[in-house]
């Protein structure tokens, strides 16, 4: 599923990889809590649930894209982990002052928009709402990629 | 009428004299010889021309052009074919509008008082009708660098006249030179490069006096040709503004810092398009050609303000902005799907923030089920692989190959560590369900892997289709991956 643009650069890589994250991930889950499990089943799901999007940003590409970024920051945050990237080529982040301060004169409709969008897509804060949108549509395509592999592994557990 | 006049000009032309190398691309041209009848067939095929200019009242501007026309159409069809004039109607145009720079050398005043008369009543009215500016640009063209010097000097300044004839003059004499100038009729981007042409042709050939008939109409042409160039190089701004922004657009690729400021300057030399004049415009395409060799090298954004459009260089930002938020919008719209039939950009924006919600939403929804369906949170890998192997082999139309092998190949740039740890864990998924197979098979064993792990390797191999040579390289690879891996 990687889409050939020539501007804009959405390749997203096959879904093995995806597959291969997600399962390494969910097999560190296991060796996390070997002998004590934890019972509540809502931090069994939260767990899962880190770890599908945490697969998914470092099989998205790690480093390289800005939402992935934001999300394993915000994971090792919240493990209270160290997370070493490699050096950004550009500085984005600086950049939200003075384009906010702007956004007025631009559209208002797409400004609102791009608002409800920041809070959805990680790392969404530090973006122009041209980056936002590229950042968007990588996202949607990483994100339906690892809705497939879960479904087909909930799917092939559930055949037993 | 027509006919007089193109019997007066053929008898003008009879000489050969001056006319060695005119425009003869076949070079096997003679005036005398062309018979009268292809003075006739010409006479049809020059009407065309005349059709360019349909919507000009004026019949009378026309004849003297389309008699020039008609008349190189004479010398043309002696050589060539007639039906080749008449498919270089533009050709001929141009051949056309030399004609008067060859007829003072004659020194008949024949034909000129009859073009002259014709002609300012006519100039007085000219419509800025889109044939006529171009064919007034080419004219321009031809005798581009006089007209500066025309200017600037009173209209019936027989000085004024004799640089103009020689430099229409000079024309003919070179051939090459006008070929030049001919050639790329339809680029007035081109002024640039023809104009020192154009002088550098001039100085060839000495003065020529001629009457002043000739030199006034196409001085007042002039002057109305250069203000149609400059119409015409306008719409043409907008033509290289379209190629500017599909380059900038690529080229923006490449940079992400702050524009505006940036843009500031470049906007700024860009849109100070409207006073505009003969210098002026050679600068600015010379300066645009710069520009876009220019693009690579800054990686700055030169846009142009577009006609009719606020030069502001804050609205040139705004522009260039929105542009590039509705390209990603329509990219967008591939991706999610149900968004073809939705116009604008707000309530697609909607579906778009709806459609990543569902997904996050999905995800969540996903990883409950998982969490129930594996209440003790012992996720075997290896069962996991198995079935999920088998889940994206049926389900997954991308992979034709098998699963675990591809897994093997298909990632290139995972640390060598990892690929270690992968390719042990997928020889132990492998190997579970070929436990069976082989009967007693420990899960966790690890003595004796190699021989096994090779035996799966090449049951996978019969399995599905693999190309070969990728996956001897796994083999290699994977033996001493187990051998490094084990404890």
């Amino acid at each position: 599923m990687a889409s050939a643009d020539k501007l804009i650069n959405t390749d997203v890589p096959e879904k093995d990889v995806f597959a291969l994250h997600f399962l390494r991930s969910l097999s560190n889950l296991r060796t996390q809590n070997p002998l004590n499990s934890p019972d509540k089943s809502i931090d069994r799901v939260r767990k899962i649930k880190k770890a599908a999007y945490v697969s998914m940003a470092r099989a998205a590409g790690g480093n390289s894209r800005l939402w992935s970024r934001a999300l394993l920051r915000r994971a090792a945050k919240d493990d209270n982990k160290s997370v070493r990237f490699s050096r950004r080529k550009r500085k984005v982040t600086w950049k939200i002052s003075s384009k906010r301060r702007r956004s007025n004169q631009r559209a208002p409709v797409v400004e609102e928009a791009a608002e409800r969008l920041r809070n959805l897509v990680p790392g969404g804060g530090g973006m122009e709402t041209s980056k936002l949108m590229e950042e968007t549509a990588h996202y949607i395509k990483c994100l339906s990629m690892q809705v497939k592999v879960m479904q087909c592994l909930v799917d092939g557990l559930s055949q037993k | 009428m027509d006919l007089s006049e193109k019997d007066e000009f053929s008898a003008e032309k009879r000489n050969p004299d001056n006319y060695d190398s005119v425009n003869n691309p076949s070079g096997d041209w003679r005036v005398d010889s062309y018979p009268s009848e292809n003075l006739i067939s010409a006479g049809p095929a020059s009407c065309s021309p005349s059709q360019m200019m349909d919507s000009f009242g004026q019949t009378l501007w026309y004849d003297p052009t389309s008699v020039q026309a008609m008349g190189y159409g004479g010398f043309n069809g002696g050589n060539a074919s007639s039906s080749s004039f008449r498919g270089n109607i533009d050709r001929s145009l141009e051949m056309g509008w030399n004609l008067p720079n060859l007829l003072p050398p004659k020194g008949n005043g024949l034909f000129l008082p009859n073009a002259s008369t014709f002609l300012p009543p006519s100039m007085a009215q000219f419509p800025a009708d889109s044939g006529f500016i171009e064919r007034a640009a080419r004219f321009s063209l031809f005798s581009g660098g006089n007209f500066s010097d025309m200017v600037n000097q009173p209209l019936g300044n027989p000085e004024s006249i004799g640089l103009f004839l020689q430099g229409g003059g000079t024309m003919q004499g070179q051939c090459q030179c006008d070929e030049l100038n001919v050639g790329e009729p339809h680029n007035d981007v081109s002024t640039a490069v023809k104009d020192p042409t154009v002088r550098s042709c001039e100085q060839a050939k000495p003065n020529v006096p001629g009457s002043g008939n000739v030199s006034e109409d196409t001085q007042s042409s002039g002057g109305n040709g250069r203000k149609g160039r400059e119409t015409s190089s306008n719409t043409k701004k907008r033509k290289r503004n379209g190629q500017v922004n599909s380059e900038a657009a690529q080229s923006h690729r490449s940079q992400q810092s702050e524009e505006e400021p940036d843009n500031n300057g470049d906007k700024k030399r860009n849109s100070e398009q409207s006073p505009n004049s003969p210098g002026n415009k050679t600068n600015s395409g010379k300066r645009q050609g710069k520009q876009s060799s220019d693009l690579p090298k800054d990686g700055y954004i030169h846009v142009r303000a577009r006609r009719g459009q606020a030069t502001n260089s804050h609205s040139l930002a705004e522009r260039v902005r929105r542009e590039k938020i509705s390209e990603r919008m329509k990219f967008l719209q591939d991706l999610v799907p149900g968004c073809n039939k939705v116009t604008g950009k707000a309530v697609m924006l909607d579906e778009i923030i709806n459609y990543v919600q569902s997904l996050q939403r999905q995800v969540e929804f996903l990883s409950m089920k998982l969490a129930t369906v594996n209440p003790q949170m012992d996720f075997n890998l290896e069962g996991l692989l198995a079935k999920d192997a088998l889940q994206l082999r049926a389900g997954s139309s991308s992979t034709t190959t098998p699963f675990t092998p591809n897994m093997a190949m298909a990632y290139p740039p995972l640390p060598h560590g990892f690929m270690q740890q992968t390719l042990s864990s997928i020889g132990r998924t492998i190997s579970s369900p070929l436990s069976s197979m082989n009967g007693g098979f420990k899960r966790q064993e690890t003595n004796g892997w190699e021989g096994d792990l090779q035996n799966v390797i090449h049951i996978n191999y019969g399995a599905g289709d693999v190309t070969p040579d990728p996956q001897a390289a796994a083999t290699a690879s994977l033996p001493a991956a187990n051998m490094k891996v084990e404890p």
